[in-house]
């Protein structure tokens, strides 16, 4: 160590100053976390899904490698196929309704208007609300008997009889849908909003001057001109949506039967319920390399953003 | 003009009746947690509750009520949360800090791979996350005996955003403060600790919130991790009373008040911080 500077000063480099490594003390602790607690599971997760792993394994830590039984034996399972089924209306429903929704928001809050910033802090604040609440709100809400929705639809005259949202099979994922709807209106509306305020306000007026209708103006100038920033939402939604798992267990567990069962779920089912971590961590990958398409498209458009 | 405000009109109407439905949720939940129980059974349902009690409350918190005792206690719940959520926001905040420091101030090698993976990070699922954890944690021998499984983990979930939110913060510090701090024969930490971070007070305290919010509602590592009702956090607690107690409506909806009020409260105070977290992380 010791003969180190010497020998660079003799040499005329500089010395691999402090200043040079400070960066990377600086990010080593968060990146040695994220490395112990995200990334090496995420590869554990691959290895696993090779192997046959289950409860006693868990116990011997023997393992064995078996494969693609494990893949083989996911996908020759019928519960599958229904869970990526649910997983994909799950998803389009969630995010076709949430853009809809938000960007009409956006639209609406584009332009002042008396306690127009009161409205749209309440219209977000169901943002960070814990799932586990919001899951407990929903089943109050959607309750057979002295629920406020079976209520108002009564009597309304639109149902004649009650409905069990969650516990028929036919109206559960519609329930978690809308659920879901509820949750992802903030996200989109807090993204779009500051899309539509980035856009320059001259086109808009020259627009105006030329006698162009509010639908005009909406349809061949608004959307064309929020074009990344729609196009990250959805892509944003689509990774969000895909995940979701926490309202579904809380409200639904899946069910009734397989009702509501979703990658997620049918994932985490495989793992804490039959133990099956192999063909749970099978699962895990399928959803990854779903994700994978949607993060990949969002990436290079944050890459660009960013400027990196 | 007269274009103008009818336009307003209209928007004001129209933003007020949306408003009004998407916090029909929020609202029935805070009155149902106040209703006496024959008005919550009431048909039609009341929409302004004519009396309140609290014994909802009081009945949760193992209070004494003219009701019957549950067999659930949100005193060792919010206990369990307070003090899960604070570590995590404690942890974070210690390796974001110096993280997005870097990020925001130094030119190196690897650094467009590194706010790339944060980016990954952050869009990992929590489900998919618990899987191999579970078999890892159980392994390292630390599930179920005390809070570290789901601090690690809770740390992991909210550690990129983090950092990617109080890069933002950092950029927006000119360099010269720094420089003449420097001048002035300031070390990097010294300079970091006493002029930057000071400067940057708003978004720390996001960041700060933010973490402990993230800890704070986390359900799916609490639910896997800890099986020892001595350390559920709040989450588990809500979940395993909607189970426990199915039509015990006002009690249920008070101990949803009670998990929902810190985030309720939080995005009141820091909306416009987290919204410009929001869009700087995800879109910019």
């Amino acid at each position: 160590m010791s003969s180190l500077p010497e020998k660079t000063l003799l040499r005329g480099t500089k010395i691999p100053s402090l200043e040079k490594l400070t960066p990377y003390i600086f990010i080593l602790p968060a990146g040695l976390f994220l490395f112990a607690i995200m990334g090496y599971p995420m590869i554990f997760t691959i290895f696993m899904s090779f192997q046959k792993f289950n409860l006693a394994t868990l116990v011997s830590k023997q393992t064995q490698f078996i494969g693609l039984a494990n893949y083989q034996g996911v996908m020759g399972n019928p519960e599958f196929v229904v869970a990526l089924q649910h997983s994909l209306i799950f998803t389009f429903a969630s995010i076709f309704f949430q853009f809809l929704i938000g960007l009409g928001l956006a639209i609406l809050f584009s332009k002042a208007f008396p306690l127009s910033n009161v409205m749209r802090g309440l219209l977000l604040s169901g943002w960070q609300i814990p799932s586990v609440v919001t899951g407990t709100i929903f089943l109050w809400l959607f309750n057979l008997d002295y629920g406020l929705i079976n209520f108002i639809l009564t009597s309304l005259n639109l149902v004649k009889e009650p409905i069990g949202w969650v516990t028929q099979a036919d109206t559960a994922l519609i329930t978690v849908i809308i659920v879901n709807i509820w949750l992802g209106i903030p996200f989109n509306t807090i993204l779009l909003t500051a899309g539509i305020t980035g856009l320059p306000e001259d086109v808009f007026e020259a627009a105006t001057v030329d006698g162009a209708s509010a639908w005009q103006k909406l349809v061949y100038i608004t959307i064309p001109l929020l074009r990344s920033t729609i196009l990250a939402v959805l892509m944003l939604g689509f990774i969000y949506t895909l995940r979701v798992f926490d309202v579904i267990w809380i409200m639904t567990k899946g069910g009734p039967a397989d009702a509501t069962e979703v990658l997620p779920t049918f994932a985490y089912r495989l793992s804490f319920i039959s133990f099956n971590f192999g063909q749970s961590a099978a699962v895990s990958v399928i959803i990854l390399a779903i994700l994978l398409i949607g993060a990949v498209g969002y990436l290079k458009f944050a890459v660009q953003e960013e400027g990196l | 003009m007269k274009q103008g405000t009818r336009e307003t009109t209209l928007r004001f109407l129209v933003g007020l009746i949306a408003t009004l439905i998407y916090l029909i949720p929020l609202y029935w939940m805070i009155t149902t947690s106040v209703k006496p129980v024959d008005q919550i059974f009431q048909k039609p349902p009341m929409l302004f509750p004519s009396s309140f009690q609290t014994d909802s409350y009081r009945q949760i918190f193992g209070l004494a009520t003219s009701r019957g005792d549950l067999y659930i206690n949100a005193f060792l719940y919010l206990k369990n949360s307070l003090i899960i959520a604070s570590v995590t926001m404690l942890l974070t905040l210690l390796m974001a800090v110096p993280a997005a420091y870097a990020l925001s101030r130094f030119q190196f090698r690897g650094r467009s791979a590194f706010v790339l993976f944060l980016l990954i990070a952050q869009m990992l699922p929590s489900v998919l996350m618990v899987i191999p954890l579970f078999v890892l944690f159980k392994q390292w021998g630390i599930i179920n005996i005390s809070y570290t499984s789901v601090i690690l983990a809770d740390t992991a979930l909210a550690l990129p955003f983090t950092i990617i939110i109080l890069r933002t913060s950092f950029l927006q510090i000119p360099i010269e403060i720094e420089e003449a701090a420097w001048i002035d024969g300031g070390s990097r930490l010294q300079v970091l600790f006493y002029i930057i971070l000071p400067l940057v007070r708003s978004g720390m305290v996001a960041v700060a919130v933010f973490s402990f919010l993230v800890a704070w509602g986390e359900f799916v590592f609490a639910l896997s991790f800890l099986q020892n009702v001595e350390l559920q956090p709040i989450s588990i607690g809500v979940f395993q009373f909607i189970g426990m107690y199915k039509s015990n409506f006002d009690s249920m909806m008070a101990f949803s008040t009670i998990v929902a009020i810190p985030a309720i409260i939080a995005f009141l105070f820091l909306q416009r911080q987290f919204i410009s977290g929001m869009t700087a992380g995800s879109v910019k």
